[in-house]
């Protein structure tokens, strides 16, 4: 069942966008002042898990790429350009290699790629439907630019199709097997692009019409939207709002905080670490249980058919 | 009470030598359906465009348009744009936004309207248009007619009083087109919404219309109801007439018959001529009742007027060898493995210098077949041979110009050929010539009419010196009269020995001037055989003329040859 991961259609996703947005802007913002082994470790994990819910196993190698290099080259790069630390590894060239200065290296690549991790299923829940509503409510204009521009990326590459079969019935391009010299080819894509521009630019001629016919222009334009904040949404924004206001709160107190120069040290796991932890937790993987649920709830209902 | 009115309306672009709009007078009244109809470049666009205040073009006008009592130009802009609602050509140009839903809302949020307003509006006209199962999909989702619909809707949702439309379906395929008609149909007559639309398939428009206007050369030729509009044109021997519906040619071509009967002809005001295949069946059973006419006699006259037709126009020469320019042997293609087949187990044969079409309905493979015969795509399985070198025309020709203007755009088709500047110069003046667009030499492509645009596409594919054309719908968007050029131009072409191939939608096109037709359908070829005889074969899909006459003239397929026929039996 999980195997492809479950997509767009998720119970998380189909909460108001302000939610979906107050959940990301919560994780990603506390992940970024966490370099606690035990907070960068939840926020990975989950981060991870999240990922390959959502996404299946496409998205598993994407990801391991990505945490392989962002952390070989961290631990590197700090390892050799840091020489602060008390624990001399060995030396090279003269220069001290600290452990300190590895372990900072490989905190810092985990928290990173935490954060680059969140983002791939960020851009799972937050469609571009989404995303136009939200910055539709910064400023209109904004909003119906973005939609403009997802209507017309798919266009122009309909278009250019269109165009390269045109040219390849004049003999022109890729015809069957055979494949042009590169400077024809080259030649061959500037023509299309050059006829892409000038056909774009002549329909979007008619595309103003049709946009001042419909009155865009006129002054007090509104932007409309299919979301409703229901019930649900309120209950699920004041949860992630207390549970976000604790993990704040231990943020400022340095709990999701470590110290490594001149000696690793922890912050002594104390009682309002074990809360803003648990909290953080439980924030994290709120929409990661409620998809599993709903994912279940689905399968006995489908299973209860037949 | 009157909804627009020209007043001695003339126009003029500027740097134009003649007037686009010369002395145009006539009114709409309410809830009227008005269509309006002439050759393409006659002015239909121009005068369409002086009722809606921001499309009204730049130039000079005199005279008044006014809506309502009110002058046009003059109309507060929050009016115009609701009440009075415009669609264009072009289904894909006139969306704006990615979502059906967001594009449904754009005229509502333009006025300001809230959030509770739009999604009240936007859900009736999502319901009355019934849009309700895309309504949440991508724009780029949608085919070209629901792309269409949706350009009405989103116009509708305006809740306008005045709904003008710009040749709506001359994108369109026959049963999309119909379709959307029929919405038209339907939000005249029940919401009361004035329309005035033009367009150049008048079978289905004038069965709608209340009144027609007839356009030529910027100027109003006739402006009467459907069923009578024809007496006049007819009697004039206007150009004009050869663009009406079949059954309003072939009746008005009886009725002002000068030489059998000129006492009718010249009383006759053609108050009830039929509009309908229907009406025309009924028409043409009392004529034949009162003539007494029986099967033998009819056979007889059929034949007669045949040996007219073949003395007037004799049919292209026929080779003695059976020489074949494409034959495809078993032929099977699929996009991708788990995709249906596109072609099953076609076989085609066309032999050299004919006009050989292939008919049948939207997406059953038609233009996948010529681009394999072209060689862009390659069979999975079967065999294609064609002999000699084959060039495709493409559907939407835009595709193919680059150049800013028409004689650069045909010498660039002659970028990669091995001849000398004065031969290139040479072979493109010739094709000028042949396409009777010398006059438009310096024009860029894009300010080409669609006829013109056609012409100029052919013209760059001709220029590669094919043995063999394939076309794919080329016929689409263009207006009858550049339709009997076209067919003038692809007739000459077969005579020089050219193989052409088309396929089409366009029925009354391919029975007109195809040597042979065929039905494509489920991946292969059903039917096939001579014009006349495939058609004569048909029960369905066949001309409007010969519905109406297969009764009685079985093989009578165009409209001349069933006027032909209903003249010797009067």
């Amino acid at each position: 069942m999980f195997r492809e991961g479950i997509g767009e259609r998720t119970e998380f996703a189909e909460y108001h966008p302000w939610v979906n947005l107050v959940y990301y802007a919560l994780v990603i913002g506390i992940t970024m002042f966490s370099m606690s082994p035990w907070f960068l470790a939840a926020t990975f994990i989950l981060s991870w898990f999240y990922s390959l819910l959502l996404k299946g196993r496409a998205a598993l190698r994407l990801n391991l790429v990505f945490v392989f290099w962002i952390v070989v080259v961290m631990a590197l790069i700090n390892v050799l350009f840091v020489h602060d630390g008390d624990t001399v590894l060995c030396f090279i060239h003269g220069n001290r290699i600290t452990a300190e200065a590895l372990i900072y290296g490989i905190s810092a690549a985990v928290m990173l790629s935490s954060v680059l991790i969140w983002f791939t299923s960020f851009n799972c829940v937050m469609t571009a439907e989404k995303l136009i509503f939200l910055f539709g409510r910064a400023a209109p204009v904004l909003g119906l630019t973005l939609s403009m521009i997802f209507r017309y990326i798919p266009l122009l590459r309909a278009r250019y199709g269109e165009i390269s079969m045109g040219q390849r019935c004049l003999g022109r391009g890729k015809v069957e097997d055979t494949k042009p010299p590169l400077k024809m080819r080259l030649r061959q894509a500037g023509k299309n692009a050059s006829i892409l521009i000038s056909w774009s630019l002549e329909s979007s001629i008619e595309s103003a019409d049709s946009m001042e016919a419909r009155g865009y222009g006129l002054r007090g334009r509104t932007s409309f939207n299919l979301y409703r904040f229901s019930r649900r949404d309120t209950a699920m924004m004041v949860w992630l709002c207390v549970l976000g206001a604790l993990c704040i709160a231990g943020c400022a107190l340095h709990k999701t905080e470590a110290w490594f120069y001149p000696v690793y040290k922890l912050h002594p796991f104390d009682m309002m670490t074990a809360v803003t932890l648990i909290a953080f937790i439980l924030m994290a993987a709120t929409p990661l249980i409620m998809d599993i649920a709903g994912e279940l709830r689905w399968e006995r209902l489908e299973n209860g058919e037949q | 009470m009157e909804m627009i009115r020209f007043d001695n309306v003339s126009f003029t672009y500027p740097l134009a030598d003649r007037p686009a709009l010369s002395e145009v007078s006539f009114s709409v009244s309410e809830s009227e359906f008005l269509v309006v109809c002439g050759k393409s470049g006659c002015g239909k666009t121009t005068l369409l465009r002086q009722m809606k205040k921001n499309l009204i073009p730049y130039g000079e006008l005199t005279g008044e348009v006014l809506y309502c009592g009110e002058p046009v130009e003059s109309l507060d802009d929050r009016r115009s744009a609701s009440e009075i609602g415009f669609v264009q050509q072009n289904p894909d140009n006139q969306i704006v936004t990615d979502k059906v839903w967001h594009e449904l809302a754009f005229g509502l949020e333009s006025l300001g309207l809230d959030n509770a307003t739009i999604r009240r509006r936007v859900a009736e006209m999502a319901s009355y248009f019934d849009i309700q199962s895309w309504f949440r999909k991508d724009v780029s989702e949608l085919s070209g007619g629901q792309k269409q619909l949706l350009n009405l809707a989103s116009v509708m949702v305006m809740q306008p009083r005045l709904l003008v439309l710009d040749e709506p379906t001359s994108q369109l395929d026959p049963i999309a087109a119909s379709e959307f008609l029929q919405t038209v149909r339907r939000i005249n007559r029940d919401l009361g919404v004035t329309v005035i639309l033009s367009e150049h398939r008048l079978e289905e428009a004038f069965t709608m219309a209340d009144r027609v206007v007839v356009m030529d050369h910027g100027g109003v030729l006739s402006c009467d109801a459907p069923r009578s509009i024809g007496a006049k044109l007819a009697q004039l021997q206007h150009p004009m007439f050869y663009g009406l519906p079949a059954v309003t040619k072939i009746y008005h071509t009886v009725m002002t018959d000068r030489e059998e009967h000129p006492e009718t002809a010249e009383t006759y005001a053609g108050e009830a001529g039929p509009l309908t295949v229907r009406e025309g069946r009924l028409w043409l059973k009392e004529e034949a009742a009162t003539a007494e006419l029986d099967v033998q006699t009819a056979g007889q006259i059929l034949r007669e007027v045949r040996e007219e037709k073949t003395e007037t126009r004799p049919p292209a020469p026929r080779r003695a060898d059976t020489d074949l320019a494409i034959r495809t042997k078993d032929l099977w293609f699929r996009y991708r493995k788990d995709a249906p087949d596109v072609l099953r187990d076609l076989n085609l044969q066309v032999e050299r210098g004919t006009l050989y079409s292939l008919l049948g309905g939207n997406g059953v493979g038609k233009s996948t077949l010529l681009k394999v015969l072209q060689g862009i795509l390659k069979p999975r399985r079967g065999s294609v041979q064609i002999s000699g070198r084959a060039a495709m025309l493409p559907q939407n020709p835009q595709a193919l110009f680059s150049e800013i203007t028409v004689e650069d755009d045909l010498l660039e088709a002659l970028h990669y050929a091995e001849k000398t500047d004065e031969e290139k110069v040479a072979a493109v003046e010739s094709m000028l010539q042949l396409l009777q667009i010398e006059h438009l030499r310096q024009v860029h492509p894009y300010d080409l009419s669609g006829g013109e645009q056609q012409r100029l596409a052919l013209g760059k594919v001709l220029l590669l010196e094919p043995e063999i054309l394939l076309l794919d719908e080329p016929t689409k968007g263009l207006d009858p009269f550049f339709k009997i050029t076209l067919a003038e131009i692809l007739k000459d072409l077969a005579a020089q020995g050219i193989t052409i191939l088309m396929v089409s939608h366009d029925i009354e096109f391919c029975a007109a001037y195809a040597d042979r037709c065929a039905m494509f359908f489920d991946g292969g070829i059903i039917s096939e055989g001579e014009a006349e005889s495939f058609f004569t074969g048909n029960n369905f899909y066949t001309t409007t003329a010969n519905r109406i006459a297969r009764e009685y003239f079985p093989g009578a397929i165009t409209w001349e040859e069933v006027a032909a026929c209903i003249r010797r039996i009067r």
